[in-house]
């Protein structure tokens, strides 16, 4: 599904040039559940940036479906990250403003998620406080209605940035156990985490280090 | 979800921000329109008070002697139909305002206890419609027939509520409804009494008969005397332009007194308020980056994001402009009142510049976020959505 091609990524930080990553290749398959894990620095948050299209790197090419991502227009980024791809942050992004359902809305394209949405309230027990602001609610609510609106409009790809960082166990196990069953219904995942718990589901984990995939081989899902 | 209706969403969340760049539209909006409409008043003030002084260009009949025509009441007179005729004239543009005035000197005028006093008779034609003009509101004295106006050392003789009683040519009285009593501080009407033409022309006997044409010059840009002397005298060679320039020059120098000052003031007022507003636009890009980030991240486009932050200013733009209008015409009708005494009443709404109040200043708050909105699109949502 997606084709990682030898990219490397620098950034500049303090007028020093910092390697994020170094000639990685990685080929996710439909269906795949990957755990990313390293140290704070490793270049594991900015593969998951590239493969979301947010991150242009400086040489290799991610190819989707045939098609060079980076080599596309913007509209045709937009257009990729708006329906084939859903985020999950660390700090959950919510829109003070919104309500639970009005934050789901935001990625909505249809009005036939309306069905949808109910029924994934229903399974992350957030029902009851569908209309409150993100200032009432707990965190793991915040992260469970982080987690529908990234993938209420069915996207290929599951792109979780350390998602559990600031949940307790019992939030991020509800969490994890979420996320995996939108692999088991054929979604595509790929978690960044530095929680060992975080990988329990994920059908292959791999570590990255200065900027280089570690461990294992380069190829994962079916 | 509808941009627009996150935009109305943000709106209202951030309230305090927001009313504070409502606030400075507000105050460039009321200030520029206070300053409007009081320049406005101020020209109506003037003309007001040009008609209570008289007029700045006086046609008389060539040769006449000024100092004689103040004195005695055997002045040369001319047609009254001059008066038309310069007004249907598609050339004559150089003097508005046309009045056709017959104007005597009476040596002996006996009030109700039989005292004699010398009074001066001024007979007005209705202002003359020079309808290849554009229209304007009338500055002539507007006697109306059978009726007159006292000037104020005049009206000491006739006791109030009583008509005002005079003796034709031919020694016959005649009562007239006194319709004003006019203030003093008015030159030479104070001492005598206004007639509409008709009924003064029918006292004397000189139907028909003016002596004088009071007008007002245009503000042209090769001197105001000069072009009215060429027109009127290319149409009747025998009348001559004279001009009372200390009343035409106050008048003009007030124009341009409040021309320069509104033209340094609006624009002073507005470019602060929308370079303060460009400040709170980019505070307020930047109290909202994760946002933006986030909305960036699930595919939401550029234009997408310049879109919300350009409609954000052009509702505070629009909603501020619209409510600076009235609070711009309410200031100037408040303080209009402290500052103008003939127009202090009637100092109303230009309602004609609410329409550019609706587009200018919903587009000027557009621009002065427009940079923050650019910025806003460059946001890099990887760096802002990855910070803990």
């Amino acid at each position: 599904m997606i084709d990682i091609r030898h990219i490397s990524k620098t950034f500049k930080r303090a007028g020093e040039e910092y390697m994020a990553l170094l000639d990685v290749s990685l080929k996710i398959k439909k269906g795949a559940y990957i755990s990313v894990s390293g140290a704070s620095g490793s270049g594991k948050s900015t593969l998951l940036h590239v493969i979301g299209g947010l991150i242009r790197p400086d040489t290799g090419e991610v190819i989707y479906q045939g098609e060079s991502l980076y080599d596309q227009s913007g509209s045709f980024l937009d257009l990729y990250r708006k329906r084939d791809v859903g985020f999950i942050f660390q700090q959950f992004h919510l829109m003070p403003y919104l309500t639970v359902v009005e934050n789901i809305r935001l990625s909505c394209y249809q009005l036939s998620h309306t069905d949808a949405i109910n029924a994934y309230l229903e399974t992350c027990s957030l029902v009851t406080i569908k209309d409150k602001y993100p200032s009432d609610l707990s965190v793991g609510e915040k992260q469970r209605t982080a987690f529908i609106r990234a993938i209420i409009s069915n996207p290929e790809l599951l792109l979780a940035d350390e998602p559990t960082g600031n949940l307790d166990p019992q939030n991020s196990e509800i969490l994890l156990s979420l996320i995996e069953e939108f692999h088991k219904q054929g979604g595509t995942v790929v978690l960044v985490s530095h929680d060992p718990a975080a990988t329990k589901y994920a059908d292959l984990n791999i570590e990255i280090g200065h900027g280089r995939i570690q461990f294992p081989a380069q190829t994962f899902g079916e | 979800m509808n941009p627009l209706r996150l935009v109305i969403k943000e709106l209202i969340y951030r309230r305090l921000s927001s009313l504070v760049i409502l606030f400075t539209v507000i105050v460039a909006s009321s200030v520029s329109i206070a300053i409007y409409t009081l320049s406005k008043a101020s020209e109506n003030e003037t003309r007001k008070i040009m008609r209570e002084q008289g007029l700045n260009l006086y046609i008389f009949p060539k040769g006449t002697n000024l100092i004689d025509f103040y004195s005695v009441n055997n002045t040369q007179t001319f047609p009254e139909t001059y008066v038309d005729v310069l007004a249907e004239s598609k050339t004559f543009d150089a003097v508005r305002h046309l009045t056709g005035i017959l104007q005597v000197k009476m040596p002996e005028w006996k009030d109700a206890n039989g005292s004699v006093h010398q009074i001066i008779l001024f007979g007005y034609k209705d202002e003359a419609v020079q309808r290849f003009l554009s229209r304007q509101e009338t500055m002539g004295f507007d006697v109306k027939k059978g009726t007159v106006q006292l000037g104020a050392l005049l009206a000491k003789n006739v006791k109030p509520g009583a008509p005002f009683i005079i003796e034709d040519k031919d020694g016959n009285s005649h009562s007239f409804t006194v319709d004003q009593r006019l203030e003093e501080g008015k030159g030479m009407r104070d001492q005598g009494v206004s007639f509409h033409l008709e009924d003064l022309q029918m006292l004397l006997g000189m139907e028909g008969k003016i002596n004088k044409i009071e007008a007002l010059g245009c503000v042209c840009h090769d001197g105001r005397i000069k072009n009215a002397r060429s027109q009127v005298q290319e149409i009747f060679s025998d009348l001559e332009v004279t001009e009372i320039s200390s009343i035409a020059d106050a008048r003009e120098n007030q124009r341009l007194m409040m021309n320069k000052y509104g033209a340094f003031i609006i624009p002073f007022v507005i470019l602060s308020a929308l370079l303060i507003t460009g400040l709170l636009f980019h505070q307020n890009v930047k109290a909202r980056n994760r946002e933006i980030g986030l909305l960036l991240a699930m595919g939401r486009s550029s234009y997408t994001i310049l879109f919300m932050i350009l409609s954000k200013a052009f509702i505070l733009g629009l909603a501020g402009g619209i409510i600076g209008f009235f609070t711009g015409s309410w200031i100037a009708q408040y303080f209009g009142k402290e500052i103008f005494r003939f127009t202090a009443f009637s100092i109303e709404p230009v309602w004609s510049i609410l329409y550019y109040t609706v587009f200018i200043f919903p587009l000027l708050w557009m621009i002065s976020s427009w940079i923050p909105a650019l910025l806003a699109t460059r946001i890099d949502a990887a760096r802002i959505l990855s910070e803990e």
